[in-house]
């Protein structure tokens, strides 16, 4: 991995070149054999879940109570239609807030600890050291990576899912409604492609956060304040990232099933 | 045990750090490096600025679809703006903008003057005399909180944007009147002056934050990469936590929407 040179917007499009050069890397050292990186994958799930799980908690929680229960409670009351919260939470919680906690999460939190291990470890020339024996970074190193986040963001979807759930319930009872009514209108606006759509806009959120944080590591530049740039540039890039990819995903997704935007 | 124990001393840690670092503002002592502030400011606008706007905007166009295909399957499309207005400036855009300022902003005090601290930098700078606390951590945060509510104001003008591209132009079942109509009733300007205090209160936190980390870095070019990581965790958690109390302080008892008597 060669760092891209230039200023932040002439190095844009190298970087994005750069970084799908390493995902096609890595999707193809997944399926060749030797399969060797399953110690190292199951480390990194623990690792990933071991820091991840209480931010994700609390973020769930207050992206729900907040903006979608908060708000939302309040100008149901006002219209007598409090008893449809639980069919707006099965809306906004799935499709948009879970996975959205989860990326945030998860780029802040493992994401940029990832990418400061592996810059350090390029900083102290490890991987060159590595290359020297014969053992490819792209395999052992980033494959590991970019499996565990995304095996890992797609679990945490479930339990975003579930904290949000509870947090929409705790408002609508504090509002008045029961959980009965709550979750009556819950599962009636439910639908199995929406959850499945939460499913794989999370693991691709997983594995853009995990591409751009192991290639800023892998091509941090030594110097007292190298890995702590390479750290900022990727949790930036990861960010921007997200909120695209989320509005492409959203569009197509409500554009292609129109069926999605109906109430029931 | 002993973990809750760590995050705690380490809250009061940064706590006592951020006092020191709020009382150096307030005490009118950063004013000798007044100068200082308004280079630091001058690096934000030119540096941060774009990135922040380019997020906010996103979100923007993702409240406007949200709020256009919501709408349609109520069968009102043309209240899209009822939603949009609610969307970015009450949640949407202080999010996005928290987010942005801890993943380009944050990190960034972190990096540098975690380097500083890791070269011996912030160790000369006091042999020579300088209280290394106001010359690096007091005149950042005078000279961001200067120029950040305007930052602010611009993003939720952005976010706005994003909506009205979304709603008018993209989703296409509403004209540009009527959207707006609904859109300006939903607002009132003491909503804007909330979402500029929860922004702000954001800001300051990731701001004071990445102070604490960044002058606190030990352990080489590695020790930094850790503490920027460990920076963006806790801003994680504390955006989420002000936003959350915020709203519940701010909107939790009113509704603030012109419906109903």
């Amino acid at each position: 991995m060669v760092p891209v040179t230039g200023g932040p917007l002439t190095a844009l499009p190298g970087t994005v070149g750069a970084m799908g050069v390493l995902l096609l890397r890595t999707t193809r050292a997944i399926v060749r054999t030797p399969l060797a990186f399953g110690p190292e994958l199951v480390s990194q799930i623990a690792f990933a879940m071991r820091v991840g799980w209480m931010p994700l908690v609390l973020a769930a929680v207050a992206m729900s109570y907040g903006p979608a229960g908060i708000q939302a409670a309040g100008f149901l009351n006002l219209v007598g239609a409090i008893d449809r919260m639980g069919g707006l939470f099965s809306i906004t919680v799935i499709r948009e807030f879970a996975p959205l906690v989860c990326a945030i999460v998860m780029a802040g939190v493992a994401g940029t600890a990832m990418c400061a291990d592996l810059g350090a470890r390029k900083i102290r020339e490890e991987l060159d050291a590595l290359s020297v024996l014969g053992v490819d970074p792209v395999t052992n190193l980033v494959v590991p990576r970019f499996l565990a986040l995304i095996v890992v963001t797609m679990i945490f979807n479930v339990y975003a899912l579930i904290f949000g759930t509870l947090a929409g319930l705790l408002v609508a009872v504090v509002n008045g409604s029961s959980a009965g009514v709550f979750f009556h209108s819950y599962f009636d606006n439910a639908a199995t492609l929406e959850v499945l759509a939460s499913f794989v806009k999370t693991a691709i959120f997983g594995g853009i956060i995990a591409i751009v944080c192991c290639y800023k590591g892998l091509t941090a530049e030594g110097g007292a304040a190298g890995v702590g740039r390479a750290v900022n540039q990727a949790v930036v890039l990861t960010f921007l990232a997200i909120g695209l990819v989320d509005y492409a995903f959203t569009q197509a997704l409500l554009a292609l099933s129109p069926e999605l935007s109906a109430t029931r | 045990m002993t973990t809750v124990r760590d995050g705690l001393e380490r809250l009061g840690e940064i706590l006592d750090f951020a006092w020191k670092v709020i009382s150096r503002v307030l005490s009118g002592r950063v004013l000798a490096f007044a100068g200082e502030s308004i280079r630091q400011a001058g690096i934000l606008i030119s540096g941060s600025v774009g990135v922040i706007i380019l997020l906010v905007f996103a979100l923007g166009l993702q409240c406007g679809i949200q709020g256009a295909y919501g709408t349609q399957s109520i069968g009102a499309p043309s209240i899209a703006g009822a939603f949009t207005a609610v969307c970015n400036l009450r949640e949407v855009t202080p999010y996005a903008f928290g987010y942005m300022m801890a993943a380009k902003v944050g990190t960034g005090i972190v990096a540098e003057l975690g380097a500083m601290r890791i070269s011996d930098e912030i160790d000369a700078l006091e042999v020579m005399g300088f209280d290394a606390i106001t010359y690096l951590g007091a005149t950042r945060l005078l000279g961001y909180m200067i120029v950040l509510p305007f930052v602010f104001i611009v993003a939720i003008g952005v976010g706005f944007l994003g909506s009205y591209v979304a709603v008018v132009w993209q989703f296409g079942r509403v004209s540009s009147a009527a959207y707006l109509e609904i859109f300006w009733v939903f607002q009132t300007p003491l909503d804007m002056v909330f979402s500029l205090v929860k922004g702000m209160s954001m800001s300051a936190f990731v701001i004071l934050v990445g102070c604490y980390f960044g002058y606190n870095a030990s352990g080489g070019p590695v020790g930094v990469g850790t503490a920027t990581a460990r920076s963006m965790a806790v801003n994680i958690v504390g955006i989420h936590a002000i936003g959350l109390l915020s709203t519940q302080l701010f909107w939790g008892s009113d509704p603030r929407s012109p419906v109903g008597g």
